[in-house]
């Protein structure tokens, strides 16, 4: 068993390539020795706690709803440095609908330049629950509301309210 | 009520999976670090080779290990993930001489299917992140900050649903990954990905490569200059890069681990599937690489992982046999080879079965496991204790007393051996044939018993006989001075050392001598109150001849005493209690620690500190070690003392870990033993048996003891007979020597001494050995071995046909007395009531063996029983079958003797896929299942229900991290019929990883004990890396995780024994029990293996 299978076609082939192995100087001796003392099983007594904000967890945000966060404080930091006209904001918005299909969230790679918040519809009855509560959650309102049928019409006039006052604040 | 069970590893996993080379515990300190599964073991480089240095448990299977050098650090970090998706960053504390913990984390996720093809860790070669693949379709990503710091994890969708590998490539200014996956076609293609750590998503890469070879599995890549990355298929090796593209075909074969020999990345070592080493090499101009080349090297075993180590010596760690350091020869051996094996490390894994056995009849189990596989399967033979090598024997009846003698101070080796008898002495000495002849020494006494013999200064020897001391020179051998004792005070008993003697007459006279050159000097007498029955003068100071302490055992008031010399003024008395007087004591050092030894006259041994300086004696300890006096003598093996205690139990004590441990010797009775470090036989001993001297070598000093009986092919079910004195084994050979692979399997006949094949039995094509078994049949004396088998063909899913063979020994062969056909494989076969009882498929069948009328025998079925998936796993109890199915966990059967029929009566209802079952008692049975976990359950029979009474309760659950292959009845030690854990009964498992644990039934009270002992354990013995205890012992499936029960882990509760005093202390108050009560109760579990 001890010696290969298959006869060596260049039996002088791999001393050339063998030559020149790197070494540091270890394993120098001539007689490698076999008993170089026994190994000690470690027990540990000491804390092995990490040290503080080494205790690592995953983010546990979706990966598509992160990456729309992500794209969302893009713009926050593109829009920080003078784009803040809202007018190019509509072909961008919609790359932001809820419903991005998944091929496109994985191949997203060039950002576009977007504004801070996406802009609200006029037609809020026929936009689905999914896309109110986005933009609720954009404006930090709050997303609850009572019963299903009502519950659309609650959200859209507290969005609805939100976006009077703050045009009204302007 | 086996309710409570303790487990314990009795030998380590040595299946070593992971191991990789760098800077770990200082920055000018080469480290080799060792993954075996559940164990990291460090060693250090160093001229002479490898030191071994740690040995460090983990609380998890370690499913990726690697070293890293974050920016600014001047040693390597080490990372390690564990399957159940925890990582851990470590770091050397060279100060504190700890391991301690960078960062830690769980990378799990809620939802995810865990990966096939297990699970991926790798680095950033420029520390920018580490990467994970540990689910389908999912990359994580942990970040480091500029600092060094992780930063929270987080997930990137990867497309590639079958990836086979992942790698980061070398010198890309953005991270970049290196995908090797198979498509929905089975076509295998590589794609890189830059992974955009802003946009927490990837980038297209640089390059891509289709259609590779179909059996590519592998990524290796290339450092700088080059960049780029090697694919390993099965037929061809490419290098690929963003401007590079080379191939070179391959003789056909599976490459199963790699290791770079430079750090430009231009030479690496592959080691294929059947062992053998290659060297592939990039050929290159400057910068650019120009080709590719490779070349076989020669064989070792088969590697899991290869590290080359320096100056051409190579470290191949394997999980099929034994894992190997080898030398790269610059020019070929006689048979072509480069590769020069110089190191075994032996691996028990994987152990597929084994067999409890009692080769030398001494009422101590062996332990003989099917191991390795492929080419490097073998039989272990694993036995607790030490085992003697007889060299050379001669018959001598009577002897009293042996001492070993040099013919000068300074030679090295012993010359003469001093045999003392009743009513005389004889001398024998090596000739130069090197046999033992007797000789004589002129200026010794040799007509009356000696009492003590010694080496002294000044080319010395020193006989004590009961009226007188003579000073010999061993040149001359002529007498050149005596000490008479005065008359009516005959002298007891004597010692001496290189420069002094001490003596004991009648009366308790104490007498101290001391040697010159030529001249005895009586340098002090004492007269103490009773009589002296043992002494010792062995120096364990810094002068290694001369004594500062004598320690004498007394009768009367049974008390050793501890003198200084050489005033001769009493410094300690200690009181040993009982009435059995003191037999022999011993003054030695263990690792640097000094210990009074005192062996009383019924086999037990005290053991005690002893404080040189002060004399005084603390941290009593006593063991049994025998029933009839014990002689205790210091030996050295490989430059180490150790003492050997002869009794009717001969026992080497030695100290590991700075504990002192015993191991039995595999003697029956030793009355005397002296070391004979002889010429011809170095560092023997001497050993005075009932009626016969040996001179014998001892093995190396461990507690478990492993005999490899190689067998170039795979044994995969042994069973002893001990009528026949023989093994049986079903095996198999794999042939790849011809351009198709073939297997052939065999029964094999084994001597159980020798294990020599004494016969063979080649079972058909496609028929596979699957249970081997010796029992004999109702109305039939005779021994049998059956074995079953199954057909495996190509084209089925499921054997459907299959065979029970009978077989006799008859003048060491096998002969085929009957044979059955059956429907489908014989998983496993029992004997049952005097009749044969098969798991076949799905069935349980039970055979009758019948007399026909032509006088031949055949089984002819009786009845059976339906209703598995898959029966693989039988055991029998009376009338009772425990079933272990392949997914439907445990179930019972009852065999009813009126109606002929086997019927259900309980089965555990849970989805456990079986590894391994075993009746504990009448009521409770032992499950092992796929996801590394023990169970217990109970069979209720009181219960109210026919319902209730149908369901196995499950009693017990842990995580063991180990996959069980079988479980056997029956103990590794020699259980004395006095101590306390005699009475515990054992069960003993052998694992993949090559564990051999044990499984002790505790009864209820010890075992409220101990839990509270392990839950104070966790407080105060943290995990390595910050791994939790409970969680790594918790029950852990798909479906379920539940805190362990009704298990204990008996390695966690016994390192409380290698715990400092202050940590006991910490223990012992909580506990509100004595720190030598904890250690007492914990010793004495020690002893179950």
């Amino acid at each position: 068993m001890d010696a290969p299978k298959t006869p060596l076609k260049n039996p002088k082939g791999a001393s050339k390539l063998l030559a020149n192995l790197p070494s540091k100087g270890l394993f120098s001796s001539a007689v490698v020795s076999s008993n170089l003392g026994g190994m000690r099983v470690y027990v540990t007594d000491h804390d092995t706690s990490p040290p503080e904000n080494q205790l690592i967890k995953t983010d546990q945000v979706n990966i598509l709803i992160r990456s729309l966060l992500l794209k969302q404080q893009q713009k926050v930091e593109s829009s920080g440095k003078g784009a803040k006209e809202g007018s190019r904001k509509r072909a961008s918005e919609r790359a932001v609908d809820g419903r991005t299909s998944t091929k496109r969230a994985a191949s997203i790679s060039q950002p576009q330049p977007e504004g801070p918040k996406s802009r609200i519809p006029d037609d809020l009855q026929r936009c689905t629950v999914e896309r109110i509560k986005f933009l609720l959650k954009e404006r930090g309102l709050s997303q609850r509301g009572k019963k299903a049928n009502s519950w659309q019409d609650e959200l859209i006039a507290r969005l609805r309210a939100a976006a009077d006052g703050a045009s009204s604040a302007t | 009520m086996s309710t409570y069970n303790y487990v314990v590893t009795a030998h380590k996993p040595t299946n070593v999976t992971h191991s990789c080379v760098g800077n770990f515990t200082g920055p000018q300190e080469l480290n080799l670090i060792i993954a075996k599964c559940t164990r990291i073991e460090i060693h250090l480089l160093t001229p002479q080779g490898l030191q071994p240095m740690l040995d460090v448990p983990i609380y998890g299977r370690i499913a990726t290990l690697e070293l890293f050098r974050p920016h600014g650090e001047t040693q390597d970090l080490l990372f390690i993930a564990t399957e159940r998706y925890k990582f851990c960053v470590l770091q050397w504390d060279a100060d504190a001489n700890e391991v301690i913990t960078r960062a830690m984390g769980d990378v799990s996720d809620r939802i995810g299917r865990p990966t096939d093809n297990g699970q991926i860790g790798i680095i950033d070669p420029d520390c920018r992140l580490i990467g994970l693949h540990l689910y389908d379709g999912l990359f994580k990503v942990i970040p480091f900050d500029n600092k060094g710091q992780l930063k929270e994890a987080f997930n990137i969708r990867l497309e590639e649903l079958q990836v086979l590998d992942i790698k980061f490539l070398y010198g890309c200014p953005k991270p970049t990954i290196v995908v090797l996956y198979q498509d929905n076609k089975d076509a295998r293609h590589v794609k890189t990905y830059e992974v955009s750590l802003k946009d927490k998503d990837f980038v297209e890469g640089p390059w891509s490569q289709n259609n590779l070879d179909n059996g590519a599995d592998l990524l290796i890549p290339v450092p700088p200059p080059f960049c780029g990355v090697l694919i390993i298929g099965e037929e061809t090796i490419v290098y690929c890069s963003a401007s590079a593209f080379k191939a070179i075909p391959i003789r056909p074969s599976i490459t199963r681990a790699y290791g770079r020999v430079d750090a430009d990345g231009s030479r690496y070592l592959l080691g294929d599937h059947s062992g053998l080493l290659h060297l592939l090499v990039i050929a290159h101009e400057k910068e650019k690489v120009t080709g590719l080349k490779i070349e076989l090297l020669g064989e070792t075993s088969i590697a899991s992982t290869i590290s080359y180590l320096d100056n051409a010596f190579v470290y191949v760690g394997s999980s099929y046999g034994d894992s190997q350091l080898v030398k790269l020869n610059l020019q070929p051996d006689a048979k072509g080879s480069y590769v020069e094996v110089l190191e075994r490390y032996v691996n028990l894994g994987p152990i597929v079965d084994f067999c409890v056995v009692d080769l030398e009849r001494q009422g101590q189990g062996q332990v003989v496991t099917c191991s390795g596989a492929y080419k490097d399967g073998s039989l272990r033979i694993v036995r607790n204790g030490i085992g003697i090598n007889e060299q050379a024997s001669v018959e001598l009846q009577g002897i009293k007393g042996m001492w070993s003698l040099r013919s000068a101070t300074d030679d090295l080796y012993d010359t003469f051996l001093v045999v003392s008898f009743i009513s005389e002495t004889r001398i024998l000495a090596m000739n130069l044939e090197d046999e033992l002849e007797e000789t004589e020494i002129e200026g010794f006494c040799s007509q009356v018993q000696t009492l003590f013999c010694h080496d002294a200064v000044h080319n010395q020897l020193v006989q004590v006989t009961s009226s007188s001391v003579r000073l010999v020179s061993s040149t001359s051998r002529e007498l050149r001075h005596e000490w008479h004792a005065p008359a009516d005070y005959s002298i007891n008993v004597a010692t001496a050392n290189a420069t002094q003697v001490l003596l004991a007459t009648r009366g308790g006279h104490l007498v101290y001598l001391e040697i010159g050159d030529g001249i005895l000097v009586e340098k002090k007498h004492a007269q103490l109150k009773y009589d002296i029955s043992c002494l010792d003068i062995n120096p364990i100071g810094e002068n290694p001849n001369f004594s500062n302490l004598a320690a004498v055992g007394m009768w009367t008031d049974i008390s050793v005493r501890i003198f200084s010399l050489p005033d001769l003024n009493l410094i300690t008395e200690e009181q040993l209690g009982g009435e059995i007087i003191p037999r022999s004591v011993l003054l030695c050092a263990f690792e640097g620690i000094p210990y009074l030894l005192c062996a009383l006259g019924d086999g037990h041994l005290l053991n005690f500190l002893l404080n040189t300086t002060t004399g005084e004696l603390t941290n009593r300890k006593k063991v049994s070690l025998g029933t009839q006096p014990i002689t205790l003598r210091t030996f050295s093996s490989k430059n180490t003392t150790h003492v050997f205690a002869a009794s009717d139990r001969p026992t080497v004590i030695y100290s590991s870990n700075k504990k002192l441990l015993y191991s039995n010797v595999n003697l029956k009775e030793v009355s005397h033993m002296c070391p004979f470090n002889s010429a011809a036989f170095p560092d023997s001993l001497a050993i005075a048996k009932e009626g016969e001297l040996t001179i014998g070598t001892i093995d190396d000093i461990q507690k478990l003891h492993i005999r490899s009986i190689p067998l170039g092919e795979h044994a995969r079910r042994i069973c002893h007979q001990e009528q026949s004195r023989t093994f049986a084994i079903c095996s198999l050979k794999y042939n790849q020597s011809s351009t198709e692979d073939s297997e052939m399997h065999f029964i094999r006949l084994l001597d159980d001494q020798t294990f020599e094949f004494m016969s063979t039995y080649s079972l058909d094509q496609f028929e596979y050995g699957c249970s081997i078994l010796n029992c004999s049949f109702s109305d039939d004396s005779n021994a049998y071995y059956c074995v079953g088998t199954a057909y495996v063909m190509p084209e089925e899913n499921e054997p459907t046909k299959g065979r029970i063979l009978v077989f006799m020994v008859e003048e060491g062969k096998l002969q085929l007395v009957a044979e059955k056909e059956t429907k489908g494989a014989v998983y496993s076969l029992n004997a049952f009531n005097g009749k044969l009882l098969a798991a076949i498929n799905q069935k349980i069948q039970l055979y009758k063996w019948m007399l026909r009328d032509d006088g031949t025998r055949e089984l002819q079925s009786e009845c059976g029983h339906h209703g598995h998936i898959l029966a693989l796993y039988v055991q029998t109890r009376g009338d009772f079958i425990v079933v272990g199915d392949l997914m439907k966990s445990i179930s019972l059967l009852i065999y009813k003797h009126e109606e002929g029929a086997i019927e259900e009566r309980a089965r555990d209802y849970n989805a456990n896929w079986m590894s391994a079952v075993e009746i504990l008692d009448d009521d409770i049975y032992l499950g092992a299942e796929n996801n590394f976990n023990l169970f217990t359950v109970r069979k209720n029979s009181e219960g109210a229900t026919d319902e209730e009474r149908g369901r196995l309760e499950v009693v017990g659950e842990y995580h063991l991290g180990e996959f069980v292959n079988r479980f056997r009845h029956g103990s590794l030690v020699m259980r004395l019929p006095d101590s306390d854990v005699g009475q515990i009964p054992t069960i003993i498992f052998g694992t993949v990883n090559g564990v051999i644990g044990v499984i002790a039934s505790l009864p209820q009270d010890q075992y409220i004990f101990m839990e509270k002992l392990q839950t104070n354990l966790r407080k105060v013995i943290k995990g390595v890396g910050g791994l939790s205890h409970e969680q790594w012992r918790s029950f852990y499936s798909e479906k379920k995780t539940v805190d362990s029960r009704n298990f204990l882990d008996g390695d966690l509760i016994e390192s409380f024994l290698d715990l400092g005093r202050n940590r006991m202390e910490e223990i012992s108050k909580t506990m509100n029990v004595s720190v030598e009560e904890l250690m007492k109760r914990v010793e004495e579990l020690t002893r179950l293996h």
